[in-house]
């Protein structure tokens, strides 16, 4: 590939983050401008100085998928491996794909009356739990192909020795899978942080996450206000993807 | 003993997470369409599913369903194979190596509402147009957003596939040492195009075929990106359901959770038939 099109291409790249960033700056954009006619930080100081509610979306969006990501993370690590060293692995592992067959905001309509029923409805808990039927599959599969007869017999030799199977876990089985466990936990979190259809639902609006806050901007026709909440939605997981090749580098 | 016992309850708490809330759902669902449960609830009827499947609205969403992600999912693939194709390394290596990840980072919410700002009638696109004497008002600007031919939505869906599919084929390329098979059958006389099109492409797509099922499926149930971008007209299946449901008319509910049931028996049905093709082929191999 020629470096025209290398550099074409990472232009194409990054064209959305740059207008989404050049909107979130932006105050007056009539048409048929191209650019905004006014430049501001204000729409950045309102994050800042916590109006709007916008700092408070940013809050609840970290605690939820932070919530989301540790419980379902850990929950999957420990469950598949009682599936991946089960007989009929194949087939309890085909369970795991369930909530796949449902896109989520279907799955959120038809479990809706149960959240209601469970006094979870509108609730940051049922948000959560909600959140955990999706992840939770996804961590089993991500898990499946970690446990090997080696990490059995590392655990084997470990009881052999007279430890407990917590301490398995403590001093065998977690160190080893750190870098798995690091994974996983990242992409669970981005799947937290993006959801907007399932988290509406279950959440009825009172969960104010901020995916639900870029919808209701868009709503509300202020494209300044929500090209600035798209930038923050965006930013986390960019920061995670600049550190995770960071991390890359240092350690080849 | 206690070894077993934390083995029923892992398993236990797999099958609470993972199949009884779909089990749960889909039998909710299907009790309400049937009339057996709900507020208007009046006993067993099949009024609800023959409403639904004699509605060409309900046949109309499910076939625009299968259009968006069928042409998406194409057009994505076509593109990633062919930038893989290529230049195989420039993605596995290099500063596009991290660039191409940066894509995955934007939400579904946050593409739609890019793509309405960028291809709406008021949208950049449309501007840049204008300015250079292209268009003279904005009517004039092609309706590429929430348009019948679900243009808008297409786009955002190849937008966020596309680097997907190209960072999966980039890896597979490397994993399967495709290079090498590919220097083996211009050693044996192969033209570009033959090993192109009767050696990579089938390889990657055989290999991945189970990924790109699963994207289709995804593109198929999307909410966000046809909630912002989408027709009023002609829906998508989520949109269509969660309206339905959401509607101050009781009477939608019962057709809304058939719609659901009706959705999630097709989708199980292409499940089988993947995991069927799958098997397959694996006993071939």
């Amino acid at each position: 590939m020629s470096r025209f099109t290398k550099i074409a291409l990472i232009g194409l790249i990054l064209f959305p983050f740059a207008f989404l960033l050049m909107l979130s700056l932006g105050k007056q954009w009539p048409y048929p401008a191209i650019f905004p006619e006014q430049w501001s930080l204000s729409n950045w100081q309102l994050v800042l100085g916590g109006s709007e509610g916008l700092g408070n979306s940013v809050l609840v969006s970290v605690l939820l998928s932070l919530s989301v990501a540790t419980l379902s993370t850990s929950l999957s690590f420990w469950v598949s491996r009682h599936i991946a060293y089960h007989p009929k692995r194949e087939a309890w592992l085909s369970l795991a794909y369930f909530p796949y067959v449902f896109a989520p905001v279907i799955l959120a309509a038809c479990l809706q009356f149960f959240f209601i029923v469970a006094g979870l409805y509108g609730t940051f808990g049922g948000v959560l739990v909600a959140q955990l039927f999706i992840t939770f599959p996804y961590g089993v599969i991500f898990f499946s192909s970690f446990w090997n007869e080696r990490l059995r017999s590392m655990e084997e030799l470990v009881k052999t020795l007279g430890g407990s199977t917590a301490q398995a876990y403590a001093k065998v089985l977690v160190p080893v899978a750190k870098g798995a466990l690091m994974t996983c936990f990242f992409q669970l979190f981005l799947i937290s942080w993006f959801e907007y259809g399932l988290t509406n639902l279950i959440g009825v609006g009172k969960v104010p996450t901020l995916t639900l806050r870029v919808f209701q901007y868009v709503s509300e026709a202020n494209i300044f206000l929500a090209a600035l909440a798209s930038c923050l939605l965006i930013l986390p997981p960019v920061a995670l993807l600049w550190l995770n090749r960071a991390v890359v580098f240092r350690e080849g | 003993m206690q070894q077993r016992w934390a083995a029923y309850g892992g398993r236990s708490l797999f099958v609470l997470l993972s199949a009884v809330p779909i089990v749960a759902g889909v039998s909710y669902a299907l009790l309400y369409s049937l009339g057996l449960t709900g507020v208007l609830s009046e006993g067993f009827t099949l009024a609800h599913w023959q409403e639904v499947l004699g509605d060409a609205a309900f046949w109309r969403t499910l076939g625009f369903s299968l259009y968006v992600a069928a042409v998406s999912i194409g057009v994505a693939l076509g593109l990633s194979l062919a930038l893989v194709l290529r230049s195989p390394q420039a993605f596995t290596k290099g500063a596009l190596s991290f660039f191409i990840y940066l894509p995955l980072s934007i939400p579904a919410i946050v593409m739609a509402f890019f793509i309405f700002q960028w291809l709406g009638k008021g949208g950049w696109l449309s501007r840049l147009s204008h300015q250079l004497g292209l268009i003279g008002a904005l009517e004039q600007f092609p309706d590429w957003v929430n348009d019948n031919y679900g243009i808008g939505i297409i786009v955002a869906h190849v937008i966020m596939a596309t680097p997907f599919f190209t960072i999966f084929f980039a890896n597979l390329y490397q994993n399967e040492r495709l290079g090498e098979y590919l220097h083996l059958a211009a050693t044996l006389g192969a033209k570009r195009r033959q090993r192109i099109f009767r050696v990579a492409v089938p390889v990657l797509l055989r290999r991945g075929l189970a990924t790109v099922f699963l994207y289709f499926m995804f593109v198929m149930g999307s909410y966000e990106i046809p909630l912002l971008v989408g027709s009023q007209s002609v829906q998508m299946v989520s949109i269509r359901t969660i309206q339905r449901l959401q509607r101050y008319n009781l009477g939608d509910i019962p057709e809304a959770y058939a719609i659901s049931v009706a959705y999630t028996v097709m989708v199980v049905v292409l499940l089988v038939g993947l995991l069927w093709y799958n098997r397959k082929q694996m006993g071939r191999a």
